[in-house]
């Protein structure tokens, strides 16, 4: 018998966890490295604590031959590699008791059917209602035929949802496409389009950090603010991805996605409450608010070899599979303004790349200096106060403030008002993947991207792609392990500030 | 031994002083925390989440010192362990250490204050903690063994802070009347209900039809006591319609069938204390379940 919580006296006071639906979890490219390093590690916490459905089953589907029990295995062993928690007897074999592969070529009619008949076999076995969670860890060329493929074999009875990693689509033309196809079949609410950031503890912490706290809101603007920088740097390089990265670049890796959510997120007005939608319109809002920057206050760099934390590496163009003429951009660094009451005239820099100097995801809000220090000594030195969000490593948030030094005299020096996660809460913290398999299986997406902010992240990338059209920089143009291209640097510099020391 | 270290800590400096002031503890701390970090170092956070005291009569010290070893790591804080020792001369010795995790490339510390209340210095319990706290942040006291109800200490400790932590199982006597008098003013965690909070689950999951079947509760005194006056005030049934046994453990008939036994949800001790202190608000389950046993 199902009951809720309040004709239940006796769930009264208990901490019930939100825990989904009887559900079977069908996930597409099972052999690739997302499954292995990232989904199987994520659904090992899931089942550790116990927030997975009781009723559950997983279905692996990929091209590669397989038995359900070298399926099982090689999970097993990346759940052994990668997960976060000890691994536990009991709570694998009872995660593995339902897991099966099917091979599956994805533009053939029959592998669809024995996966069809697979599922159905599933529910009669496990109890999952016919509830289904599709998760699409494939190229996207593959994503359309198995949308259609799903949409042609769907039943009237249970749920259906669709999680769909990025990239989403490689401009708006092909975005729209993608996001109409899936509305001829879907509703909305039952696309879940992943930008993994949004699962990122960090990331949602922005969130409380605004609007949990009196104190920030109110100076949360122009009048305060005098910058805000977003960097997103990786010191590794395209780890044998050549394939996808030529295609994609930095701007559609990160910066169309990634780092965009981030603008959004920090610029957006308060929701009126937490619901999807009120979130999500809010981001909306940001996006539609930011105009195509110039060709000036756009920089884009390739990395040549360097050196990174000590090692020797190639540059981007020695990379295997990559063409050694290649044009691809691993850097973009860029000055933004999001054209609303709020932030007018207020620029967002950010910088985003590969084989930085080194990983490192910040975002920086800067604020006007004190309008006139009165002291005679170190009020030249005076930095303004940075709030300094951390999203990874060392997840946190730091302030930077002016505090009298320590003597007769009156001298000013920064210091640092820490707060790490790992300080106070020493939980650790989830994957963003836990938390985002987690929302999908329970419907709710509030963290994950809807179809017009998709596009409205598109029309930009799009408008940028086209200005660079028109001519062609002199790749490479920073070496590997530094902080990008000097074009990069005079971005910033010529509106007399610069990019954040580390 | 009730918990085990999950990290070591880097580093741990100590200070010791018979007769202390408070002055000098609060000096020492700084001392010890600036020492932490060493020469040219990034000084390590002091990251605080609540001010944690443990009143810890002799024969409970070396099982509480253990336990809070492995607190330290899961809730940074400063701890105050109190060793009431009434019997010696009047006076105050302390133990002062400042214990370091790694966090990323930073360190994290806290800060423990063992103190010994000797004499008269042990009925004045609140004039060492106040001072002691640390401002705003939530004040936590687990309270070893039975707590001496209607004593000066104990109501003393009551008015200062958030949340008393007893574990009803290592009572003589399930002094339960008396806890619930404290209810209005302290809110009051017992570690024995958090020990059955995965067969309430289950239990839970038996509704409706629970609420006409034949029960019998099983298990330690405290336990069994406690998860039978739930089950009564929770089903609205009168006590003596639901048997009670002891156990060794915990278990629940119904209709004469034995319930599965449900995957514990604590794995370690430290992991319950750890659940007590995550939670800052009042049981009223606990309550309704101890006013219920307490009839």
């Amino acid at each position: 018998v199902t009951v809720t919580e309040q004709q239940n006296p006796l769930l009264e006071g208990l901490r019930v966890r939100r825990r989904p639906d009887p559900c079977l979890l069908v996930i597409f490219g099972a052999s690739g490295d997302l499954t292995t390093k990232k989904l199987m590690p994520a659904l090992y916490a899931l089942a550790v604590r116990r927030l997975l459905p009781e009723k559950f089953g997983i279905v692996g589907a990929a091209r590669s031959e397989e038995t359900d029990d070298e399926f099982r295995e090689r999970m097993k062993k990346a759940v052994q590699d990668h997960a976060r928690d000890p691994f536990n007897d009991d709570v694998w074999e009872e995660l593995a008791a339902g897991m099966h592969y099917v091979t599956l070529d994805f533009a053939d009619d029959k592998g669809e059917d024995d996966l069809a008949q697979t599922l159905t076999e599933l529910d009669q076995e496990r109890g999952t209602n016919g509830n289904r969670v599709y998760y699409f860890a494939v190229p996207p060329s593959a994503i359309a035929t198995l949308v259609q493929e799903i949409a042609e074999r769907r039943s009237a009875e249970g749920s259906v949802r669709l999680v769909i990693e990025k990239p989403f689509g490689h401009d708006l033309h092909s975005a729209r496409e993608l996001n109409s196809l899936l509305q001829q079949s879907f509703e909305e609410n039952e696309v879940f389009r992943i930008d993994h950031y949004l699962g990122k503890e960090t990331v949602q912490n922005m969130l409380a950090l605004r609007f949990a706290n009196g104190i920030f809101e109110p100076i949360w603007n122009r009048q305060f603010i005098d910058h805000v920088q977003i960097t997103v740097a990786e010191s590794i390089g395209i780890e044998g991805r050549a394939g996808y990265y030529e295609q994609a670049g930095a701007i559609r890796d990160i910066f169309q996605n990634h780092l965009l959510q981030l603008v959004a997120i920090t610029a957006m007005e308060p929701p009126i409450d937490f619901t999807a939608d009120s979130v999500r319109n809010e981001k909306l809002k940001v996006l539609k608010s930011i105009h195509t920057p110039g060709p000036k206050h756009i920089v884009r760099g390739q990395y040549g070899p360097g050196f990174v934390e000590g090692h020797e590496v190639n540059g981007y163009r020695e990379e295997q599979g990559v063409e050694h003429s290649t044009m691809t951009e691993t850097f973009v660094a860029a000055k933004l303004y999001v054209d609303n009451w709020r932030w007018a005239d207020t620029p967002f820099y950010m910088r985003m790349g590969k084989r930085l100097a080194r990983r490192e995801t910040t975002i920086a809000i800067q604020f006007k200096r004190a309008p006139h220090p009165p002291f005679e000594d170190g009020g030249s030195e005076l930095r303004p106060n940075v709030l300094l969000i951390h999203v990874q490593p060392n997840e946190g948030v730091s302030l930077a403030i002016g505090a009298k030094a320590p003597g007769v005299g009156m001298t000013i020096r920064n210091v640092h008002m820490d707060f790490l996660y790992g300080g106070a809460f020493r939980e650790g913290l989830p994957d963003a993947y836990e938390r985002l398999i987690l929302d999908a299986m329970l419907g709710d997406p509030t963290l994950f991207t809807r179809s017009d902010e998709i596009e409205e992240q598109w029309a930009l990338v799009d408008a940028i792609v086209a200005l660079w059209q028109r001519d062609r920089p002199s790749f490479p143009n920073y070496p590997a392990g530094t902080w990008g291209p000097a074009a990069s640097d005079e971005l910033i510099h010529r509106d007399g500030r610069s990019w954040r020391r580390h | 031994v009730e918990a085990t270290l999950t990290v070591e800590p880097l580093s741990e400096s100590n200070w010791t002083g018979e007769d202390a002031t408070i002055a000098q503890i609060e000096r020492e701390l700084a001392r010890l925390r600036i020492a932490s970090s060493g020469e040219d170092a990034q000084p390590n956070l002091r990251t605080s989440v609540m001010t944690h005291i443990a009143w810890v009569p002799a024969q409970w010290q070396v099982a509480a010192e253990e336990t809070l070893a492995g607190m330290g790591e899961r809730h940074p804080s400063r701890t105050l362990l109190l060793v009431p020792r009434p019997e010696k001369d009047d006076g105050l010795d302390a133990l002062v250490s400042i214990r370091c995790f790694p966090v990323g490339e930073r360190a994290v510390c806290g800060e423990v204050i063992e103190l010994e209340l000797r004499g008269r210095v042990a009925e004045a319990p609140a004039s060492i903690v106040l001072p002691l706290l640390i401002s705003d942040l939530p004040v936590f006291c687990r309270w070893r063994g039975e707590p001496p109800f209607g004593s000066s200490e104990l109501e003393q400790m009551v008015d200062v802070v958030d949340r008393l932590i007893v574990d009803s199982q290592e009572w003589d006597d399930l002094r339960y009347d008396e806890l619930a008098q404290v209810f209005d003013r302290v809110a009051v965690s017992d570690i024995a209900w958090r020990r059955t909070e995965s067969w309430r689950f289950a239990l839970a999951r038996e509704w409706p039809g629970i609420a006409h079947r034949e029960i019998e509760v099983r298990g330690t005194r405290a336990e069994a006591t406690l998860l039978h006056g739930w089950l009564s005030a929770r089903l609205g049934r009168p006590l003596d319609d639901i048997a009670l046994a002891e156990a060794d453990s915990v278990g629940v008939q119904l209709d004469g069938e034995d319930m599965p036994r449900p995957r514990p949800l604590y794995a370690t001790p430290s992991d319950l204390l750890s659940a007590e202190l995550d939670q800052f608000d009042r049981d009223r389950m606990y309550e309704e379940a101890v006013r219920s046993a307490a009839r």
